[in-house]
């Protein structure tokens, strides 16, 4: 998936212009009731209520939604296929609750990658991490997270343009200029990015800048009665979970 | 290796949090009086963030047959230093959860430590011995990357089974489970990443006009 795909998705998306906290209440509230419930029933109850939200919703687009969550897939199932088996003394064998434990962090996991991929679709990254001002974390931090986001795109254009050119001249025709060919885009990478950034640091200073890069916010309201449904929806998942 | 979202258990991911907290903290004090000091090394420092951050992002080819993503562990603590790599390590895992869906919210407190705090200070440590030792440049170099790459994925078989112990040989048992089935994709990408970082580096000292810029980012010598 190219860098800019999901954001971009984030930013044309349905409820891009919905209030944070309400975006940040479904996501990271799930998030929470996911990793502290029971995986039966209280993660798949989460899950359900995370795609309930993204595709009725937000209507999130379903194939780059799956092209997303495919992403984290391998790792998972290579997780589950340790829990799976034992290893004592005899050697390898199954493990006795193996396919209970699995299946238990299966659905754990996977409800929480729905929870993150809810925010990844509805919320482009300037704005979550703008959001981290209300966590108290310290304006110079914020401001350095930003201003690295503005520089990744721009970083990402010079590096996909630089790999086309050496594809289209062999750059890649082998393992071996493969890993030489990246390492050059590397290595004309790094000092393209320290000479963009000195440019831009001094275009900026002769304007008077002093760290601070405030845009113009529309900030919309958040609307009681969705965060009541919200939390209305948060608390029947956790009285399943815990009771059922 | 990034840990995916929701795979460590609750405690487990507030407990890695509570370890990396620290590392981060004083990354964020000495980032915080780097720029107090020289205002122009924010610009700096935000574009070595986007570099590490479109590094994980490129493709290289591995040595199994599939292709890979290089960490930029190495070569961030060869030229940054690993201090300042630990914030900047988070602020990269953050935008490849929300941009990439690789690694989560809740497992950033144990990949930081992993990614941004392990594999850092072991590259640069291996690098500042291999120094001492008198090996040569293009050595230091792979040893430093490849050995940092590897600290990582071992860190982060230790993270898994801790997590999720063997139930008949424990925490021992699942380490080696976790950390044999990932050896396959590991062991190769240090390998690849350390001659990666070979060329990288070989190509920069000969194009950096700017190295007091970088060195003062490393730890302040000029």
């Amino acid at each position: 998936m190219a860098i800019g795909t999901l954001d971009r998705a984030a930013s044309v998306n349905r409820w891009r212009h919905r209030a944070l906290t309400e975006k940040a209440l479904i996501g990271l509230g799930f998030l929470a009731l996911a990793l502290a419930l029971p995986p039966w029933p209280g993660a798949a109850l989460v899950g359900a209520a995370v795609l309930g939200f993204t595709f009725l919703g937000a209507r999130v687009p379903l194939r780059l939604w799956a092209a997303a969550v495919a992403a984290p897939l391998g790792f998972l199932a290579i997780g589950v296929a340790t829990l799976m088996v034992q290893i004592d003394g005899a050697g390898i064998a199954l493990a006795p609750d193996g396919a209970e434990r699995a299946a238990g962090l299966g659905l754990r996991a996977m409800a929480a990658t729905l929870c993150l991929m809810f925010l990844a679709f509805t919320t482009p990254a300037a704005e979550l991490i703008g959001g981290l001002r209300a966590l108290r974390v310290p304006a110079e931090i914020v401001e350095l997270a930003l201003l690295t986001y503005r520089f990744v795109f721009l970083l990402a254009d010079s590096a996909v343009a630089m790999t086309t050119a050496q594809r289209a001249r062999l750059g890649h025709s082998s393992r071996a200029r493969w890993l030489r060919s990246t390492g050059m885009v590397i290595a004309n990478l790094l000092p393209r990015a320290m000479d963009r950034a000195r440019r831009t640091e001094i275009g900026l200073a002769a304007r008077g800048w002093q760290g601070q890069m405030p845009v113009l916010h529309t900030r919309p309201p958040v609307c009681a009665r969705r965060i009541a449904l919200v939390l209305a929806v948060q608390a029947g998942v956790l009285a399943l979970g815990v009771w059922a | 290796m990034h840990i995916m979202e929701g795979f460590l258990p609750a405690s487990h991911a507030l407990g890695w949090t509570a370890v990396s907290a620290p590392f981060v903290i004083a990354g964020a004090l000495r980032i915080r009086t780097i720029i107090r000091d020289t205002p122009e090394a924010r610009m700096t420092l935000a574009a070595s963030g986007a570099f590490a951050f479109v590094l994980s992002a490129l493709k290289i080819p591995s040595v199994t047959g599939s292709c890979s993503h290089p960490t930029g562990t190495g070569l961030g603590a060869i030229v940054f230093g690993p201090s300042v790599m630990a914030l900047m390590g988070v602020i990269v895992l953050l935008f490849q959860a929300l941009l990439l869906a690789h690694g989560g919210l809740t497992t950033l407190g144990a990949n930081t430590f992993s990614m941004a705090v392990v594999g850092p200070w072991v590259a640069w440590g291996v690098w500042k011995l291999a120094g001492r030792l008198g090996l040569s440049f293009a050595v230091s170099v792979f040893l430093a990357a490849a050995l940092g790459d590897l600290a990582t994925y071992v860190t982060t078989s230790v993270q898994l089974a801790l997590a999720y112990p063997d139930p008949a040989s424990g925490i021992a048992g699942a380490a080696l489970k976790f950390g044999s089935i990932f050896a396959v994709t590991q062991v190769p990408l240090a390998i690849a990443e350390g001659l990666l970082t070979v060329v990288v580096i070989e190509a920069l000292s000969g194009k950096t006009r700017d190295k007091d810029r970088i060195a003062l980012l490393a730890g302040g010598e000029k």
